[in-house]
């Protein structure tokens, strides 16, 4: 498949840079147009890959915003948006949209510039192309607190109405007890990049190669076609490449004559392992509407008959019979991996905690805000009010 | 979030200086320059020495009441002058660039009579000729100062939190027992004010210049911008500032600064677990933060909106640890508006935690000086009736 990436606000604008990292170190060219947008200055500066050229500032000649973001306030990041609608269309005015197939933008939910401006973006992206434009979205942690829970319970609201697919990632499930401040996200956002590149890419080389089983980009767009949240499992296993050894070594173990069936199980057990493995936004499997199985490596070491037993396995687990799968050709992989997206998910515990959450946090909100003018008054008159002001 | 300095009265102009010393010895660039001194006295600008000269502001000196001691205490005179001189007050902005900062911080003590009074006056002006939020710092008198400061300082607040668009305060009552105030004050006008100074200065400059600092190298995983201060701030009143460091230990390697209870990194320690302790730290950092002297004592949970910066070598700071110490303030201070930032300090050999608790409501301190206030207004009215004139 080939895409247009968008990241829009500091966490997508990373999650994007992770992407093309990652698609540079494996050859791989999923993503033909880049941009990211954001309303803080010095957050544009962050991106590796991103040229400058292909990074735009938003808001900053807004009042509340002035090039230094938009203090975490969804509202501000959609009000900039909207003005600066004209200049985000220009960005796409050297986009030759025939050459892609689809649009993904990239958001964290939690803050202010990514959960309200990206509902804004894609919006006009659906109104200006008729490619689907899908959304990749950051979940907040629940410890984040009830502000970041309050702007991702909305935004989510706004990003599922107007993409043909959100898929989902939440910070909770891959929050880790050892991670630094420096090393911050960074492990989360390489995971989650290789999950959403090994996804999109297979079928990018689908006119070169010829692959009988090959997956092409118009599968994976027909899993995604369901206008709900999905989500991504992913497994992998090295191979050894040393000569000596030959090139099936390390994925065979020690087994002397490799046999066809033992090949297949192999296959089963890794597209299993993808999906018990951490999804990108715990689900219950069962509630998926449709499935995607990819295997991406080298031909030689995907099994046909290994596809086929993981697909009649995912149908089971998934109790569904709308599963594709299929393989993505990547003769020179240090890797074989499975990835796995569920399509439509529709029983995902952790936005219900969110929009509970989300609840609580308004409600307090607007319980603060009622008593605000009344009790500073309070504070700085005395008790007979008495005294005056100096001026 | 840079901020243009505006001291207003003794007490402002002195710790606008302090500001100033302070951004030079940590790097940390506030104002860029911004900076103006206003005073009624003769002698206001005698102990300054970072403030360019061209950029203290003496006025209402030909006013036939206000001598050499400027307006003698009196907040209403200290207004009086400030309206008089006004275009001269006016012409003396022209030095700010207001496009070159993020907002403005007037500084003065509430109690004197300029800094109370003219301060209002100037900070009605600047609301009239910039659309940058106008913040004050606001000093609030001792108790063994006389009532008529409480008095000044109650009715003097009452302005500031009207026309500013929020007033951190800083209580030196709170703050003198922490330095050896009766061992070197030898008089009333000999106070050691350097010492609270400094005090307010470190915290006003970590609180407003996280992100300001030269010595930030490698990009904050979180950046606290102005906009997140701004926001923080909106809801206006009175607000108060809350600050802990912690030492870090040296590890062995010297490669880098690792905080005694951070697990070492397995490559260094064998295959070392991390514990709870890391992130149970951070959180301790942050709880001592508000739960030592804050410039203004007051009630946490009567908090409106909260910012918290941690401000340290980023190697050293467990990022789940900062999370749920994020967490635990929003449960403290019964708000769910936390905006949690990282300044990183590569370099840099302690951890510190700045919050900043904006529209604080529930303060005893404020209270008590209102009362002060009202027993110096009656014995006024009395001296009045007795024909006397009150004197200042
Ligand atoms: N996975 C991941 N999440 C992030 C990262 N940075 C921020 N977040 C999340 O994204 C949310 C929005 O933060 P941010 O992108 O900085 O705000 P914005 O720039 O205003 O959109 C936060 O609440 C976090 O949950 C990141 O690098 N990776
Ligand atoms: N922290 C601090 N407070 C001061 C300083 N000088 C005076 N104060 C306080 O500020 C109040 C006003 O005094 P001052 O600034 O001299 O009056 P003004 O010049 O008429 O505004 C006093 O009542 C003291 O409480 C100072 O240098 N530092
Ligand atoms: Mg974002
Ligand atoms: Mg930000």
């Amino acid at each position: 498949m080939k895409l247009a990436t968008i990241g829009v606000g500091n966490a997508g604008s990373k999650i994007i840079d992770r992407m093309l990292e990652f698609e540079d170190k494996t050859g791989r060219s999923l993503c033909r147009h880049v941009l990211v947008i954001n309303s803080a200055r010095t957050d544009l500066a962050k991106p590796d890959y991103v040229p400058e050229d292909r990074r735009i500032l938003i808001g900053d000649t807004h009042k509340k915003a002035k090039g230094h973001g938009v203090g975490g306030d969804v509202e501000v990041g959609a009000e900039v948006a909207k003005h600066d609608i004209d200049e985000i269309r220009r960005a796409f005015d050297d986009v030759e949209i025939h050459e892609v197939d689809a649009i993904i933008v990239a958001a964290g939910l939690g803050g202010g510039t990514g959960s309200g401006a990206g509902p804004v973006v894609i919006e006009e992206l659906q109104k200006m192309y008729d490619e689907p434009v899908y959304g990749l979205g950051i979940l907040p942690g629940e410890y984040e607190g009830g502000r970041p829970a309050l702007n991702a319970a909305r935004s989510l609201q706004s990003f599922v109405q107007k993409v043909d697919n959100f898929i989902a990632f939440d910070n909770d499930a891959w929050r880790s007890r050892g991670q630094t401040i420096e090393e911050g996200y960074e492990q989360m956002n390489r995971e989650l990049a290789v999950r959403i590149v090994t996804l999109l890419a297979a079928g990018e080389i689908d006119e070169t190669d010829v692959a009988e089983n090959a997956m092409d980009s118009s599968d994976i767009m027909r899993t995604l076609d369901t206008d709900g949240v999905s989500s991504i499992g992913y497994a992998s296993t090295t191979i050894s490449n040393d000569a000596d050894d030959g090139l099936l070594n390390r994925f065979r173990e020690d087994e002397k004559p490799v046999g066809d069936a033992t090949d297949a199980a192999k296959i089963k057990g890794l597209v299993r392992r993808a999906v018990n493995s951490r999804l990108t936004i715990p689900c219950e499997v069962t509630s998926a509407d449709r499935a995607l199985i990819i295997l991406s490596g080298p031909s030689e070491l995907i099994s046909r008959k290994g596809i086929e037993s993981a697909r009649q396995w995912l149908e089971n687990e998934a109790d569904t019979v709308d599963i594709l799968a299929g393989d993505d050709p990547r003769p020179n992989a240090s890797e074989l991996s499975a990835v796995v997206l569920l399509s439509n998910v529709t029983e995902t515990p952790r936005v219900d905690e969110i929009q509970s959450q989300a609840v609580d946090a308004q409600d307090k909100i607007a319980e603060l805000e009622a008593a605000r003018e009344e009790e500073i008054n309070e504070l700085i008159t005395d008790e007979d009010d008495e005294l005056d002001p100096v001026v | 979030m840079k901020l243009a300095l505006i001291g207003v009265g003794h007490a402002g102009s002195r710790i606008v200086d302090r500001a100033l010393e302070r951004e030079l010895e940590t790097g940390r660039d506030l104002c860029n320059g911004n900076v103006l001194v206003f005073d009624t006295a003769a002698d206001a600008f005698d102990d300054i020495t970072h403030v360019p000269s061209d950029c203290q502001v003496r006025f209402g000196d030909i006013h036939p009441d206000v001598d050499a001691d400027g307006v003698g205490g009196d907040p209403d005179l200290g207004v009086t002058v400030a309206r008089e001189d006004v275009q001269e007050l006016r012409r003396a902005f022209d030095a700010v660039d207001f496009n070159d900062v993020d907002g403005l911080l007037l500084v003065a003590g509430l109690g004197g009579g300029t800094g109370g009074g003219a301060g209002a006056v100037l900070l009605e002006e600047l609301q009239a000729i910039c659309d940058k939020p106008i913040y004050a710092l606001g000093v609030l008198p001792e108790a063994d100062e006389p009532d008529r400061c409480a008095l000044t300082a109650s009715r003097a607040l009452q302005s500031f939190v009207e026309i500013a668009d929020n007033v951190i305060c800083f209580d030196n009552d709170a703050w003198r027992s922490t330095v050896s105030y009766t061992d070197t004050a030898e008089s009333e006008a000999d106070r050691p004010y350097d010492e609270l100074d400094r005090t307010v200065v470190s915290h006003v400059l970590t609180a407003f210049g996280a992100s300001e600092s030269a010595a930030m190298t490698t990009a904050a995983e979180n950046r606290i911008d102005a906009s997140d201060i701004t926001r923080t701030l909106e809801t206006g009143g009175v607000s108060s500032i809350g600050r802990a460091t912690l030492e870090l230990d040296r590890s062995d390697d010297g490669r880098s600064w690792l905080p005694s209870w951070l697990p070492l990194p397995s490559w260094l320690e064998g295959d070392a677990v991390d514990g709870p302790a890391d992130a149970a730290e951070v959180k301790r950092l942050v709880r001592r933060a508000i739960d030592s002297q804050l410039t203004l004592p007051c009630a946490v949970d009567s908090t409106y909106r909260v910012l918290v910066v941690l401000s340290g070598p980023p190697t050293a700071v467990s990022r789940k640890g900062f999370e749920s110490a994020r967490y635990w303030l929003e449960q403290e201070t019964g708000t769910v508006e936390v905006l949690a930032g990282d300044e990183p300090r590569p370099d840099a050999s302690t951890l510190t935690a700045t919050v900043l608790l904006s529209t604080v409501t529930d303060v005893p301190r404020i209270d008590a000086l209102q009362e002060r206030g009202r027993t110096a207004a009656e014995a006024a009215d009395e001296s009045e009736s007795g024909d006397a004139e009150f004197v200042w």
